[in-house]
């Protein structure tokens, strides 16, 4: 005979005893014989199915019936069985992701009767409802960069509850912003993108508490910064602050929902989540400085950063609300021509130096030299930009401006795409696009002093190495490039 | 109903300030007289939970049954869990429910700022699907 204690609150199911005694070779059957005495009890201890609650422990004296054989654990006479239930819950938003659900956050505090209102569509979801408006409440998401992608992200963070967005942005709207950068409108033109985004975000939602921090992301403070937020979302659009928030998101612990675009394609994906790959899983090193041009070199489809901010988006208010399959693991990638999502799969690496076994990125690193950025490229020395500065290798707009008007025997030569050149030109100058340049020399005479252009000077920075690899004795590059000639030399030249 | 004697309110409060900014647990012992729960002596257990607690609670089953056994050598039962929410409403939230057990009253202290601010007692059921308040008195002083 065994002895089965009864908890108290089953006692009632029980003929209010505190105890019966039992026969049965197994722990199985001490149950069924146990509730074959009082059936009531078996409501209580199994469910429909005729499987054990989930909270429900058995202890064969002091030993969980689970560590043992379950069901099949032979009980002997004078062996007690108890009945101990599992409990565990817990209420607020600093809950780090459990194993079996993404949530970062949970419930806090409540909603007044206008946020009821306002969340009237996601309330009556039940994969939202209290629960989750209440998660987004509590939320804090960490925006890096209010441009492209930031925008989308800015606007429906905000209009979907999120408690706390912070942004990190330095720069000022300019008009070659607005074809995308849908937060900001023509009046925000020479504001802080952060008081133009802010601004938006709550006027649709006075609910939601914007952080603003009006600096750069660095490696002196992103960890400071990132903190205190939930996850990051990555709209930065160079290669040293992507590196910056990932070693800094893989270094604290917190998803880094990433995205970037190109022209007419885009990728989204879900880094640093624990378990998950990182963003140098899949990029160990970065490109070459220069091989991958900017959406300012290259152009950008201004719709594209609305689908994968809203993709970003999508998946931040996913992992707050612990529903639904997030990227994590997945490379999401969009063609907007073809009109086409593919996915790649991703895997953590275990031999990644930031995220694998033996990461060997413990602290943040200088990422702009890591990039093989040239610090230069952040601010040029004052002489260069000073009128009329001249060297063996480089040129200003308004001393190149000068020795046009003298008649100076050069060829000038404009690097940049026929589609450029229909937008704006510099008169006198000989188009020949970068890329063509190389099969193109013959058409230039390497005894004669060559200056070229673009729009900016980073290609045709490139153009000058490739006149000096084929012989070419004179080579200027032009400081600023034709919207550096548009601000200094004509205004009326259109600038893009 | 559940009525909370003093000694016992005192012990939960001070465990949940005591915890915080972490959730805290406990055991509520004392007796059942025709459907009124009287707790005359709480016993704080150990948060067993293996990730950040200041949003989750676990306890561990053996501690519970040596609550259990103690509450019986006394003559008394085990008649609810409590546990505080720090920063946080005193509500039953999803976690609470998905983890909880029909059998006891769930008492939720929510503690604010380090002080002790409001609770409330819940029942839920077999399913683990929804909690019903339970109208708990515990001395206001």
């Amino acid at each position: 005979m065994a002895k089965v204690l009864i908890p108290t609150p089953l006692r009632q199911f029980a003929d209010q005893h505190d105890h019966v005694d039992l026969s049965g070779a197994t722990v199985g059957e001490v149950l069924t014989a146990l509730t074959a005495m009082f059936p009531d009890l078996r409501k209580q201890l199994f469910n429909d199915e005729g499987k054990m609650r989930s909270f429900v422990n058995v202890y064969l004296n002091d030993e969980d019936i689970r560590y043992l054989k379950k069901d099949a654990t032979a009980v002997a006479s004078g062996d007690t069985l108890s009945i101990v239930p599992s409990i565990a819950g817990g209420g607020t938003g600093v809950a780090p992701p459990s194993n079996s659900s993404a949530g970062v956050a949970a419930p806090p505090v409540s909603l007044s009767k206008e946020e009821i209102l306002r969340y009237s569509r996601h309330l009556i979801m039940p994969e939202v409802g209290m629960e989750g408006q209440l998660k987004l409440k509590q939320a804090k998401v960490l925006m890096v960069g209010a441009g492209g992608l930031g925008a989308p992200l800015g606007l429906y963070l905000a209009a979907a509850g999120v408690g706390r967005v912070g942004i990190v942005d330095f720069d000022v709207v300019d008009f070659t912003n607005l074809q995308r950068q849908v937060i900001h409108g023509t009046k925000d033109v020479g504001r802080k993108k952060l008081d133009s985004a802010a601004e938006t975000m709550q006027d649709i939602n006075p609910y939601v508490q914007v952080d603003k921090f009006d600096t750069a992301l660095s490696s002196e403070n992103a960890l400071e910064i990132i903190k205190d937020y939930d996850m990051v979302v990555d709209g930065t659009d160079n290669f040293p602050t992507r590196y910056l928030i990932n070693d800094a998101c893989v270094l604290l612990k917190k998803p880094n929902v990433y995205g970037s675009i190109f022209r007419f394609e885009g990728q989204a994906t879900i880094f640093a989540y624990p378990g998950g790959p990182c963003y140098r899983c899949l990029y160990p090193e970065p490109p070459p400085p220069g091989l991958v041009p900017s959406c300012a070199e290259g152009g950008v489809l201004g719709i594209l950063p609305g689908i994968i901010g809203l993709v970003q988006a999508t998946d931040a208010v996913k992992l707050i609300l612990g529903v639904g399959e997030p990227l994590i693991g997945r490379l999401m990638l969009y063609d907007a021509l073809a009109m086409r999502f593919r996915e790649l799969k991703l895997r953590r690496n275990p031999e990644c130096p930031a995220c694998g076994d033996h990461p060997t990125i413990i602290k943040l690193i200088d990422y702009q030299q890591f990039c093989g950025v040239p610090q230069q490229q952040e601010a040029a020395p004052v002489s260069k930009t000073q009128a009329g500065f001249e060297s063996d290798t480089e040129i200003d707009v308004t001393a190149l401006k000068a020795r046009l008007d003298r008649g100076d025997k050069f060829q000038f030569v404009d690097v940049r795409e026929p589609h450029e050149y229909q937008i704006a030109s510099i008169p006198g100058a000989k188009l020949i696009p970068l890329g063509d340049l190389p099969k193109r020399l013959n058409e230039l005479d390497p005894g004669v002093e060559v200056i070229a252009h673009c729009k900016v000077g980073g290609r045709s920075a490139k153009a000058c190495d490739i006149l000096r690899a084929g012989g070419f004795k004179k080579v200027k590059n032009v400081l600023g490039g034709i919207n550096a000639w548009s601000d200094k030399v004509d205004p009326t030249v259109p600038k893009y | 109903m559940i009525k909370i004697n003093d000694d016992a309110w005192k012990t939960m409060v001070a465990h949940a300030e005591a915890k915080f900014p972490n959730e805290c647990c406990g055991a509520m012992i004392g007796r059942i007289d025709d459907g009124a729960k009287h707790v005359t002596r709480a016993e704080p257990l150990e948060n067993t939970y293996t990730g950040a607690q200041g949003a989750r609670y676990e306890l561990r089953p053996e501690d519970l049954l040596e609550a259990d056994k103690k509450a019986r050598a006394a003559g008394l039962d085990l008649i609810g869990i409590f546990h505080s929410h720090p920063d946080c409403d005193a509500y039953f939230s999803k976690t609470d429910l998905e983890n909880s057990c029909p059998w006891y009253s769930f008492v939720v202290l929510s503690v604010k700022g380090g002080k002790f601010d409001h609770a409330n007692s819940f029942l839920p059921n077999a399913d683990q699907t929804a909690a019903e308040k339970e109208e708990l008195i515990w001395p206001k002083s």
